[in-house]
C-alpha cells in the first residue's frame, strides 16, 4: 500500500509551524513506529492511537505501521499529532478515502474511548493553518470557538475520531465553528476603582502610570492596600484592541492556560516571590512562556519585591527593555512577546513599619539599608514612579468619600494614549534620548522650575529623564502639548524617597 | 625624652585600641620605659590587669614599630598628636580621659567649637533642624563637631560644608577607613573644611563598642554639645554624658511628646539642658565674639523662586503640620483636589516651606 499524508501543526513558541504526517503501512511483523525527533508525549501516541483506532469501532492494521513527523529537524512535542496519525493510519489502510485529508489540517490529542481532548495552542494552530493556505482546520470541539477567531480558515470542531472520519468521508453535517462571542464575557472587571478607600495619591500616580505605561514602584506598610490598588491596575488601561487580544490569547492558550475564548481583559499576573527565574521570565527544557509572557499587554505584578530572588528579578531586564524574551536552547532559539506593566510593592523596611504612625519600627540603620539595597540598579532604572503608601486609620476610611469609578479613570488615560500614539508612535515610558529630549522639551517657567529641582532634590541624570517622562505624561492627561510648570512639579512627587540618609 | 613619651603615648594608644580605656589611663602616669620595657608580670603588680589584656599586651610589645608607623602615616599626610605635642588640642587635655594619640587627617580649627550629635534616624524635621544649624553656627564662624554618622551627623555636617564653614568629624574606627560607605563625599568634603579625626590608627575596624568611646572625644572637642533628635539609649545620650563630665553645656531640641526618637532629647530637656527653641538665640549665645559672617555662604545657590505663594499653595500649606503627614491626610486638612495638592507640594518644597520624608511624608520646615 502507498504513504498517505495528513497535515497538521506543531507549536513552537507561540507560533504554529506546519508538519507533515506520513504514514506507511507495509506487510511484514505488525508494528508500529513513530520517527521524526518525537518527545515522550508523541511516543506514547502509539498507544493512545491504537486503542482509540478499536475503540471507535475500525481496525487497526496487523501490518508494520511506520509513522515520520517530518520536517525531521524539528523537535515534535505534545499529544496534539495524536489525531493525524490515527486518520493517517486508517487513509493508509483504506479505512478513508485518502483524498479526503489533502486539504485540511488536524491537530488533536486521542483519549482511549475515541474522544477528543483539548489541546494547547488552537488560535496560533488556526493563524499557522491559514499562513499555511490550508482551507480547513480540524480541532477539538472544546478549541473551535478560540481558533475560530483568527478568520480566514474554516475550523471545524470535532468530537470524537469517528466524527472526524465521517466528516472527511463526506464533508457533511458540520458546519464551520463561529469565534466565541466576545460580548458574552464582560469586558469591565469585577474590582474597581471605586471600591478603594482613600488613598487618592495612590490612584492618581497608577493613572499617570497608565497612561505613560510607566512602571511603579509602591511602597508602604503591611496592610496599606498596595495589593487592593495594583489587582485595580488593569481595569484602568484602555481595552484591548483585537490585534492586542490574538497576541494575549495566543500566549496563554501556549501555556495550556486558554479558556476556549479570546481573552478580553488585560492580564493580571501576580506571581509569588518564590517564583523561579524560568518560571517568570519563560524557559524550561521544553520552553514554555513565563509569568513576564503572560502578563503581555497587561500588567505583571510583583508583591514583596526585595524578596524576590536576585537572578529571576535580572531576567526581567531584556523584556523591560526589548518587550520580549529570547529563550536560547541547544535545538532552537524561540521568543515570547512580553510588554508588561512592571507594578511592583515592598515595604519601607524589613519589619514594614518605618514612618508608620502608630507602630514603631525596631529595624537598624543597616537592616534597613540591606533589604533597600535588595533590588538592583538596572531593575530600579526601569521604574519611572515611586510611590508611598501609608496605611489609613479606621477613622480617616470612614470618613473617605466614594472614589472615582474605573470607568472614568480608563477614558482619561485612553485619551492621553491616543495622543502619545499620535505624536511619538509608542507610550512616553519608551522615550529616551534625543527623542525624550525633543518631546519633553520645557520652556519658560517649567525650565526654570526643573532646574531648580535638579540643583535642590539633587536629582541623578536618569531620575532627570524620569521626571521629564512623567511630566510628559502628566501634561498629556490634561491634554496640554507643552509641558507646564504644574505638571513638572506634580511629576516630582513620584520620586524616590530616602529613608537614611539623602 | 619628649620622643620616648610620644613613643610611650603612641603605644597606648594602640593598646587602647584593642582593650579599651581603663587600663590605659592606669598606665599614662608611668614613665615611658616602664609602659614600654617592663615585662607584663611586673606590670600585674601594680595595675589590674586582665588575662585577655596581658595577652594584647605581650603581643604589642613584640610587634610595636613607631618609625614604621610613622612613616605610613606620613605617607598619607596623617598627623599623630600625643599630649606632649603643642598642637594637641587644649580643649581635649581636661577631659576625665583623654585619647593617648589622635591621628588627624587635615587641620583641627582653632574656633569655637559646637558638637551637633542625634539619631541617624532622624525624621525630616530633625534632618532639617541639623542642616540649619551647622550652617547658622558656620555663619558666624563655629566649627560644627560632630561623628559623620547617617542622620544628623551628616545633615550638621552637611549644613557646615554648605556654608563654607569649619567642621570636623571624629571617626569611630581607623582614621583612613570610610564608614559608613554612603557617606563618603562627605568625609572628602568634611577633610577639605577642616579635618577628620580619630584616636584609632590606620585600618582599624568599625567595632560596636569603639562609637560610644568617640563620643567623648567629640563631646571633648566641643564646648557646647547639641543634642537633636535621640531616643533613649542611644549615643547622642553618651555623647551628653560625656560633655557633662568634661563641663560642657549641654542643648538639646525639643521634640514633640510621645516620639519615640525624641524621648531621649526630651529626657535631657527635663534634666534642665538649655533648651533650643530658637536657631539665632541659640547661636547668639554660644558665638557672641564671632559676629562677621563668613564670606561664601548660602547665597552662591540658584536663585530663590518668587516669595509669594498663590492661593492654592497657601491652602495647602495650611493642611501641612510639624508631625510628617501624608499627602493624602494634607489633600484632606486643606480642601485641594488631588493633582493640585501634588502640585503645590512640590512648589512648597523647593520654596523651602515643607520637606518630604522617607517614607513620603510631608512636614512644615522650621525655617523656610
Amino acid at each position: 500500500m502507498s504513504v498517505c499524508r495528513a497535515r497538521s501543526l506543531s507549536l513552537f513558541g507561540i507560533d504554529a509551524l506546519p508538519v507533515e504526517v506520513e504514514v506507511d503501512v507495509s506487510p511484514g511483523l505488525p508494528g508500529f513506529s513513530i520517527v521524526g525527533l518525537p518527545d515522550a508525549a508523541v511516543q506514547e501516541a502509539r498507544e493512545r492511537v491504537r486503542v482509540a483506532i478499536s475503540n471507535s469501532g475500525y481496525k487497526f492494521p496487523t501490518k508494520k505501521v511506520i509513522v515520520n513527523l517530518a520536517p525531521a529537524n524539528l523537535r515534535k512535542e505534545g499529544p496534539a499529532f495524536d489525531l493525524p496519525i490515527a486518520l493517517g493510519i486508517l487513509a493508509a489502510s483504506g479505512a478513508l478515502p485518502a483524498g479526503g485529508l489533502e486539504d485540511a489540517g488536524v491537530v488533536g490529542e486521542l483519549s482511549l474511548d475515541g474522544g477528543l481532548r483539548g489541546i494547547k495552542g488552537a488560535l496560533s494552530m488556526a493563524e499557522g493553518a491559514r499562513r499555511e493556505g490550508l482551507p480547513r482546520l480540524l480541532v477539538p470541539e472544546r478549541d473551535a470557538p478560540e481558533a475560530a477567531a483568527i478568520g480566514g480558515v474554516e475550523v471545524y470542531g470535532m468530537r470524537s475520531l469517528r466524527e472526524a472520519v465521517e466528516f472527511l468521508g463526506d464533508s457533511a453535517g458540520i458546519s464551520p465553528a463561529e469565534p466565541a462571542d466576545e460580548d458574552g464575557r464582560p469586558v469591565e472587571a469585577d474590582e474597581d476603582f471605586a471600591d478603594v478607600a482613600g488613598q487618592r495619591y495612590a490612584k492618581r500616580a497608577l493613572e499617570v502610570a497608565a497612561a505613560g505605561g510607566h512602571n511603579v514602584i509602591m511602597s508602604g506598610p503591611p496592610g496599606s492596600g498596595k495589593t487592593m490598588l495594583a489587582r485595580r491596575m488593569p481595569g484602568i488601561l484602555p481595552p484591548l484592541t483585537m490585534e492586542e487580544r490574538i497576541e494575549v490569547t495566543k500566549i496563554h492558550s501556549a501555556s495550556g492556560e486558554g479558556h476556549g475564548a479570546l481573552v478580553t481583559r488585560r492580564p493580571f499576573r501576580a506571581p509569588h516571590h518564590t517564583v523561579s527565574t524560568s518560571g517568570l521570565a519563560g524557559g524550561g527544557s521544553n520552553p514554555r512562556p513565563g509569568e513576564v509572557s503572560l502578563a503581555h499587554h497587561g500588567v505583571l505584578f510583583l508583591d514583596e519585591l526585595p524578596e524576590f530572588s536576585r537572578t529571576a528579578l535580572e531576567a526581567l531586564r531584556q523584556p523591560l527593555e526589548d518587550g520580549h524574551v529570547t529563550i536560547s536552547r541547544v535545538a532552537a532559539t524561540l521568543s515570547y512577546p512580553a510588554r508588561v506593566t512592571l507594578l511592583c510593592s515592598m515595604n519601607p523596611c524589613p519589619c514594614g513599619y518605618a514612618g508608620d504612625r502608630r507602630r514603631v519600627c525596631r529595624c537598624t540603620v543597616g537592616q534597613i539599608e540591606r533589604y533597600q539595597g535588595r533590588i538592583s540598579g538596572p531593575l530600579l532604572d526601569r521604574m519611572d514612579l515611586f510611590v508611598d503608601v501609608p496605611r489609613l486609620t479606621r477613622q480617616e476610611l470612614r470618613e473617605e468619600r466614594q472614589g472615582e469609578e474605573s470607568r472614568l479613570i480608563r477614558q482619561r488615560v485612553s485619551g492621553a494614549r491616543g495622543i502619545q500614539a499620535r505624536r511619538q508612535g509608542s507610550p512616553n515610558s519608551a522615550l529616551s534620548g534625543r527623542r525624550l529630549r525633543e518631546v519633553c522639551a520645557l520652556r519658560g517657567d517649567a525650565e526654570t522650575l526643573f532646574s531648580r529641582a535638579v540643583d535642590r532634590m539633587g536629582l541623578s541624570g536618569r531620575g532627570h529623564d524620569r521626571v521629564l517622562r512623567v511630566a510628559r505624561t502628566v501634561a498629556d492627561l490634561s491634554g496640554e502639548d507643552e509641558i507646564a510648570a504644574e505638571h513638572v512639579a506634580e511629576a516630582l512627587n513620584y520620586r524616590r524617597s530616602h529613608l537614611i540618609g539623602r | 625624652m619628649e620622643d620616648d613619651d610620644r613613643t610611650k603615648y603612641l603605644f597606648l594608644s594602640f593598646l587602647q585600641a584593642r582593650v579599651g580605656s581603663s587600663l590605659v589611663s592606669h598606665l599614662g602616669n608611668l614613665a615611658p620605659e616602664v609602659v614600654l620595657r617592663t615585662s607584663v608580670a611586673e606590670l600585674a603588680g601594680r595595675a589590674k590587669i586582665s588575662e585577655k589584656a596581658s595577652r594584647a599586651f605581650e603581643e604589642l610589645q613584640r610587634s610595636f614599630d613607631p618609625v614604621r608607623m610613622q612613616d605610613r602615616l606620613a605617607a598619607k599626610g596623617i598627623v599623630a598628636l600625643t599630649p606632649v605635642d603643642e598642637a594637641y588640642p587644649g580643649a581635649l587635655r581636661s577631659i576625665p580621659d583623654p585619647p593617648p594619640t589622635l591621628f588627624v587627617d587635615g587641620k583641627v580649627p582653632e574656633a569655637a567649637s559646637v558638637a551637633v550629635v542625634g539619631s541617624r534616624k532622624a525624621s525630616a524635621t530633625g534632618i532639617e533642624t541639623a542642616r540649619a544649624l551647622g550652617l547658622a553656627l558656620s555663619e558666624r564662624g563655629v566649627c560644627v563637631v560632630s561623628g559623620l554618622a547617617l542622620g544628623v551627623d551628616a545633615a550638621a555636617h552637611e549644613g557646615a560644608v554648605e556654608a563654607g564653614g569649619l567642621t570636623v568629624g571624629v571617626l569611630g574606627c581607623g582614621i583612613d577607613v570610610v564608614y559608613p560607605r554612603r557617606n563618603r563625599d562627605l568625609f572628602r568634603s568634611v577633610r577639605r573644611h577642616g579635618a577628620l579625626i580619630s584616636e584609632y590608627y590606620l585600618g582599624e575596624a568599625p567595632l560596636a563598642w569603639r562609637f560610644p568611646a568617640r563620643n567623648r572625644i567629640i563631646a571633648g572637642l566641643a564646648g557646647t554639645v547639641v543634642v537633636v533628635e535621640a531616643p533613649e539609649q542611644s549615643g547622642a545620650l553618651i555623647t551628653a554624658r560625656h560633655a557633662l563630665d568634661a563641663g560642657r553645656d549641654v542643648w538639646a531640641v525639643p521634640g514633640p511628646p510621645g516620639v519615640r526618637e525624641c524621648r531621649g532629647s526630651n529626657g535631657l530637656l527635663a534634666d534642665g539642658a538649655g533648651v533650643l527653641w530658637d536657631i539665632p538665640e541659640f547661636v547668639d549665645a554660644v558665638a557672641q565674639e564671632n559676629r562677621v559672617p563668613l564670606a561664601g555662604g548660602i547665597s552662591g545657590g540658584a536663585q530663590p523662586l518668587p516669595a509669594g505663594l498663590e492661593d492654592t499653595e497657601a491652602a495647602v500649606l495650611s493642611g501641612v503640620g510639624f508631625e510628617p503627614r501624608a499627602v493624602d491626610a494634607v489633600a484632606k486638612k486643606s480642601g485641594v483636589e488631588m493633582p493640585e495638592v501634588l502640585t503645590a507640594l512640590a512648589l512648597l518644597e523647593l520654596k523651602g516651606f515643607v520637606s518630604r520624608d522617607g517614607v513620603g511624608s510631608y512636614v512644615r520646615r522650621a525655617m523656610p
